[in-house]
């Protein structure tokens, strides 16, 4: 396939072998990739990613920290290719990109890190469910390429174009698996709430993407309580964790709710607000439970107008405001919710699928040869 | 720092061990390869107080050499 003069000058070409497990290999050497297996990024793949890409293909969205490439929609879609997304998906790994490139999300400092987060990618609206993003039973987990791919082609993009390979630009200690793909839908049809994108202030009907720098999902089982009381209280058990960086920075942690435990919930009459309200009360540590020298050294040191002379009975809070938790309804049946603490120094972001006159995209088939 | 030296200002980046590459990386990305590390040993997170002026005096022998060639 002939590559076009313009493409030529803006971006440098591999020879690679076309047998799949020496392409691997070459990745693997020439220090490409996660570790697993990749789709080789041809040139005629490559174009069909870009079937549903709107934008110049090498003009740049953002930059990527810490070596700050610059992130074309060409070398994104090679990315792409490479995680295994179908061309249909482009259009939610461009847009977490571009959400994680405003300031407040704060890239360079997640990229560069030695906490183990991860970009979780929330997909709210009518095309999480055209894409079969997966909402429900394991959604965390593996088994939907739509979950698998597009997460995997958000952390190939960060480490093939922004240089965070471990231990140079990617310094976690010790890291997360959620770094290899971190993609869910909320199970909107089953949450008793509004969903994540219409609490951001979008409409109804947006389709969505929120970016939070975030670690692994942490288990809260509660099979017993039947009261909206007793599940948030066993929420809120979880949440307040001292070796957690939401106890001393301000950030957005996220609560993922199960379909049961937000059915409970709400029944007994808590709407979103109010479940945010009672876990920002009931969250929260006394100074006794952190080690003498956070105390000392870090939280009488921070913030000094809460704790400078306080007591160890003194309290502390593990979100700076009751809004600032995101709550979100996923999974199927049972009763297993997460808690989802957070990188500090960061703010989550959340964009809509837009056309580039600002309207909603309704479909993902309206943005076939779009340009 | 890359920034001030883009400027004219002399500067520096401390950096703990394990961080020389990543800060050798940002240094030749912001255009200025040649920035000068003052290295200390890791960690500092933690560290006592005693600790903290054993690197700082780490730091001083480093940052007098690089203002002694500064001045000459």
């Amino acid at each position: 396939m002939s590559v076009p003069a313009s493409i030529v000058a803006q971006t440098t070409y591999l020879e690679a072998p076309d047998d799949i497990e020496a392409a691997y290999e070459f990745c693997e050497q020439s220090g490409f990739g996660d570790g697993l297996p990749i789709i080789p990024p041809t040139l005629e793949r490559v174009e069909r990613m870009l079937m549903f890409c709107d934008k110049p293909r090498d003009q740049p969205i953002m930059s990527i920290p810490p070596r700050y490439g610059e992130a074309t929609p060409l070398r994104i879609a090679a990315n792409a290719v490479m995680a295994g997304c179908k061309p249909q998906y482009f259009p939610i790994v461009m847009l977490a990109l571009e959400a994680m490139g405003e300031q407040i999300y704060n890239l360079y400092g997640i990229q560069a890190t030695t906490h183990p987060c991860a970009p979780l990618i929330i997909v709210n609206g009518p095309i999480a469910r055209e894409l079969q993003i997966n909402a429900g039973y394991s959604a965390f987990g593996a088994g939907a390429r739509s979950n698998a791919s597009i997460g995997r082609a958000v952390h190939l993009a960060l480490v093939n174009i922004g240089g965070a390979k471990p231990g140079a630009g990617d310094m976690a200690t010790a890291g997360s698996p959620a770094k290899f793909t971190y993609c869910i839908a909320e199970n909107e049809a089953e949450s008793p709430w509004q969903p994540l994108n219409v609490d951001e202030g979008f409409p109804l009907g947006a389709t969505t993407v929120t970016v939070v720098a975030a670690e692994a999902p942490h288990n809260v089982n509660d099979h017993e309580s039947i009261s909206a009381e007793g599940v948030l209280k066993t929420i809120a058990g979880t949440v307040a964790t001292t070796g957690c960086n939401n106890a001393h920075h301000e950030s957005r942690p996220v609560i993922a709710f199960c379909p049961e435990h937000a059915a409970t919930v709400a029944g007994g009459g808590f709407s979103k607000s109010d479940v945010k309200e009672y876990l920002y009360q009931n969250a929260q540590i006394p100074l006794s439970k952190f080690s003498t020298e956070n105390v000392e050294r870090r939280l009488r040191k921070k913030f000094p107008h809460r704790y400078a002379n306080a007591g160890l009975d003194a309290l502390v809070p593990m979100v700076q405001r009751p809004e600032d938790y995101i709550v979100i309804v996923v999974g199927g049946a049972g009763k297993h919710s997460a808690y989802i603490p957070t990188f500090g120094s960061h703010r989550p972001v959340t964009r809509a699928l837009q056309h580039e006159d600002g309207r909603l995209v309704l479909s993902i088939q309206e943005l076939r040869n779009a340009r | 720092m890359c920034q001030l030296r883009h400027r004219g200002v002399a500067a520096a980046v401390i950096c703990s061990e394990p961080f020389v590459q990543l800060a050798k990386t940002q240094a030749a990305v912001g255009g200025v390869a040649d920035l000068p590390l003052i290295i200390i040993p890791h960690p500092l997170g933690g560290a006592s107080l005693e600790v903290v002026k054993a690197r700082a005096e780490v730091a001083y022998e480093q940052l007098s050499l690089l203002m002694r060639d500064l001045l000459q």
